[in-house]
């Protein structure tokens, strides 16, 4: 047995959200650096901006520079509120002239430590984020650059880092919430020709050999295509089969009418009393062979039939008449009272008039056949939108255990040898096949009741 | 510098604590300040040491209200001018040495120069969310009381019609009646006073005009200057100075509700807020007692200790009656010294070096 595989929804959806939880991660990673870059550029103009204000707050006076650290400097600092701020400025000679002497300056190790630069470093224990900028004194008493360097903590970098992080986080969840809706819904609408074709097949009838007619999407096609030609090929089969079936029938009868003949012309023969007896014997036997030889080609026809013949108005009440004269032979050696109750409109069903003579025959025959003593009484009428033809006998009916097979090909033979087992499964069938069906009454206040009902506005077979 | 020899602490407010009250001489280096010591009112637990640049009979209501939450603390109360408790801090910090467990200083420049340079811890309290944003730093420093900066004058000596309502009318009254108000007028020693620099700092930034003609209006009428607002009040009281300018307007209101002759001006141009300072310093030893007392400070009873008792205004500017002047905060007068790091550039040395020599300049040297 094939081992179960995982249904294509439950594959798509995992592969598709493990892309989106991927993409989801790359896009926070990313979100988190850009946040922390966002956030230093921002504070790195204030640190900047800081350190200029302190640096333009330097002024020489009678050879000595001199520093009034501008209040506003630090309020800029002070829009990050949580920060610590150090810093020192250096007179162009280097010695300290405010400040943190310990702070450090970044740019001493360099070369040409004039331009301005931030970077990161750690005062007193804590990281620290250093601006560090120059200005450059060409006063006859004092020449050469000034530096001022500023430091403050990363609280508020991190804090904003964090929210914009955050927000991005919150952007990529609902991002990720919608994509894998719509996932959900997409791998849902994609897959829904394949549960609209299963349905199909799985409401068929199993002796449906149509083909099968569901719009798919061009992936789809092949199973289809695969389906039908399954079909076209089983029904070729069946075809062949049932024509063999037919063929042989056929071919049985002409032989079968010659014994019959031949059978009669020796009965009018001097034969002793045990050879008459075999006679008679023999009579019996090739009559049933020829009636399941009849019978078997009805089948076959109204098989045949079923799939070949559109339906067309057929009226019943004219219909059943002839069937009833038909199915009556001359040659009967009982006298029978036949009865037709049919109501003064005519009752038009869709289907086949062949098929549908066939099967009130089956049934008529069916009553005369196994029992019905004196009396058959057909009675057509209409329920709702169902026509019924119902054939009383007076018979002894069929036990209800029976019910079952009788419809069933083969199914009952009955045991004195007089049926052939075919007849009311033929009509069972081509009830079927008018959107109706075969039931029984068992005998009781009235005969007992074959109940053939019928779809009147017909249904649709090929 | 021993200045801290007559206290003024109020009968009432003390009467509980006066006969156990220990008052010592302590000499710490250069600096000598007094003790005093709450003794706890339960079974003795646990001890609180605060550190304060602050009047002890404003803080004496709010001790013994803690003291009544907490009744196994003994409290110790340590008194320092501003300066002073900034360089013993200052240095206690550096050599990583405990300095009590609770600084509370007026000259909230100081603190927060001392918590830049990481000498505070951070405080936790339910009650600290209370205190408003620019009366609070980092967590580590807060403004627990709203001080408007006032003018006082005595009502005896002062005709009505001199009240200055305006900086610029108390430069105008110094030049007009120059000789009336010659060596009566007094205001803080900046180089002494952290408090008094802070303030003239203020009023330096907040106008640059009026500020100069007012210090050249003061350094003529030969201002007196004092270390603390106490000393300027007595003198006024007492009718030896007739105006006092830069005063803490809870003190001066103290004054007045005792019956003293002091009017109170809240200057109709600005008035500057101050808040005073608590920090719990870095190495305090009880730090979790500390946080409880600035988150007492703080909190609702605390607050209503404080205003009824100590400082009279309350955090959110509601002013006691009696006072002078249009409602500072409705009126949109106030201009409360935000508890920040722009205070830095306060405490930077060359610049307060710089600004100390042009006060002494105007002030000092036009003295005769």
């Amino acid at each position: 047995m094939a081992r179960r595989e995982p249904s294509l929804f439950v594959r798509l959806f995992a592969l598709m959200s493990l892309v989106l939880v991927f993409g989801a991660a790359v896009l926070m990673t990313a979100a988190w650096y850009s946040a922390r870059q966002a956030a230093d550029e921002a504070y790195d103009r204030l640190l900047l901006g800081a350190a200029y204000q302190i640096a333009d707050a330097i002024q020489v006076q009678e050879g000595e520079p001199e520093i009034a650290l501008p209040v506003s400097a630090f309020e800029l600092l002070a829009l990050s509120d949580r920060d610590r701020i150090f810093y020192r400025v250096l007179d162009p000679a280097g010695r300290t002239m405010t400040g943190y002497e310990s702070l450090a300056d970044p740019a001493a190790a360099e070369a040409s430590p004039d331009k301005a630069l931030v970077e990161n470093a750690t005062f007193d224990g804590e990281v620290v984020r250093v601006a560090r900028v120059s200005r450059r004194f060409d006063d006859p008493q004092m020449r050469g650059d000034a530096v001022v360097i500023v430091a403050q903590t990363v609280e508020a970098r991190q804090a904003l880092a964090r929210d914009l992080t955050f927000r991005s986080f919150i952007l990529v969840g609902v991002m990720g919430a919608i994509a894998i809706g719509g996932t959900i819904f997409a791998v849902r609408r994609a897959l829904a020709p394949i549960s609209r074709l299963e349905a199909a097949i799985r409401q068929r009838d199993p002796l449906d050999l149509t083909l099968v007619s569901v719009s798919t999407p061009r992936e789809l096609a092949p199973f289809v295509a695969e389906i039908n030609g399954f079909i076209e090929r089983l029904r070729a089969r069946v075809e062949l089969m049932q024509q063999f079936i037919a063929d042989a029938a056929h071919q049985l009868r002409t032989p079968l009418a010659a014994l019959e003949g031949q059978v009669d012309l020796l009965a009018n023969d001097q034969v002793t009393p045990e050879g008459r007896k075999h006679l008679d014997r023999i009579r019996v036997r090739t009559g049933q062979l020829s009636r399941l030889a009849n019978q078997l080609l009805s089948h076959a026809m109204v098989a045949h039939r079923e799939r070949a013949v559109a339906g067309s108005p057929v009226d019943l009440a004219e219909l059943t008449r002839r069937a009833l004269d038909d199915a009556i032979p001359d040659t009967l050696e009982r006298d029978i009272l036949v009865t037709l109750h049919a109501p003064p409109a005519p009752l038009i069903v869709s289907g086949d008039p062949v098929n549908l003579a066939e099967a009130i025959k089956n049934i008529v025959d069916n009553a005369l056949r196994h029992g019905a003593p004196s009396r058959i009484t057909v009675r057509l009428s209409r329920r709702q939108d169902m026509a019924v033809v119902e054939v009383e006998d007076d018979g002894p009916g069929i036990a209800p255990a029976q019910w079952a097979r009788v419809v069933q090909r083969f199914g009952a033979p009955s045991a004195d040898g007089k049926g052939s087992g075919l007849g009311l499964s033929i009509t069972a069938e081509v009830a079927a096949a008018h959107g109706g069906g075969l039931s029984f009454v068992a005998k009781g206040a009235v005969g007992f009741v074959v109940v053939l009902s019928l779809a009147i506005q017909g249904r649709e077979f090929a | 510098m021993s200045r801290f020899t007559g206290r003024r602490v109020p009968a009432v407010a003390l009467a509980a604590s006066i006969g156990a009250a220990l008052l010592l001489a302590m000499s710490l280096g250069a600096h000598s300040q007094t003790m005093t010591r709450f003794p706890a009112p339960g079974t003795p637990s646990d001890t609180l040491s605060i550190h304060a640049a602050t009047d002890l009979s404003a803080l004496a209501p709010l001790i013994q209200d803690f003291q009544q939450l907490t009744p196994g603390t003994t409290v110790e109360i340590l008194e320092y001018v501003t300066n002073d408790l900034f360089s013993a801090a200052a240095r206690a910090c550096q050599e990583g040495r405990p300095l009590g467990d609770v600084l509370l200083s007026s000259s909230v420049d100081q603190l927060v120069k001392l918590a830049n340079d990481g000498c505070a811890q951070r405080v936790d309290g339910p009650n600290l969310p209370r205190a408003p944003r620019w009366a609070n730093w980092r967590d580590e420093v807060f403004g627990f009381t709203f001080e408007p900066i006032v003018m006082v004058y005595n009502r005896d000596s002062v005709p009505a019609a001199d009240v200055p309502r305006t900086h610029l009318e108390l430069a105008e009254l110094l030049r007009r009646e120059a000789d009336r108000y010659r060596g009566r007028v007094g205001t803080y020693d900046v180089r002494l006073s952290g408090i008094g620099y802070l303030l003239a700092f203020n009023d330096a930034r907040q106008t640059t005009t009026t500020y100069g003609r007012l210090l050249e209006s003061l350094g003529r009428a030969q201002v007196v200057v004092r270390c603390c607002t106490s000393e300027i009040l007595d003198e006024v009281a007492a009718g030896r100075l007739l105006i006092g300018y830069n005063m803490l307007g809870s003190y001066a209101y103290e004054r007045m509700r005792r019956g003293q002759p002091i009017g109170i001006i809240m200057p109709a141009d600005y008035t500057l807020v101050l808040s005073r300072g608590a920090m719990v310093p870095a190495h305090a030893p009880n730090t979790g007692l500390a946080g409880r007392f600035i988150d007492y400070l703080l909190s609702e009873r605390g607050q209503g200790v404080g205003q009824s008792q100590s400082f009279f205004f309350g955090l959110d500017g509601a002013a006691p009656p009696g006072i002078e002047g249009p409602d500072v905060v409705t009126s949109g007068i106030a201009r409360p010294i935000t508890v920040g790091p722009a205070l830095l550039a306060v405490q930077d040395a060359a610049r307060r070096k710089r600004f100390l020599d042009d006060w002494s300049q105007s002030m000092i040297q036009s003295a005769p």
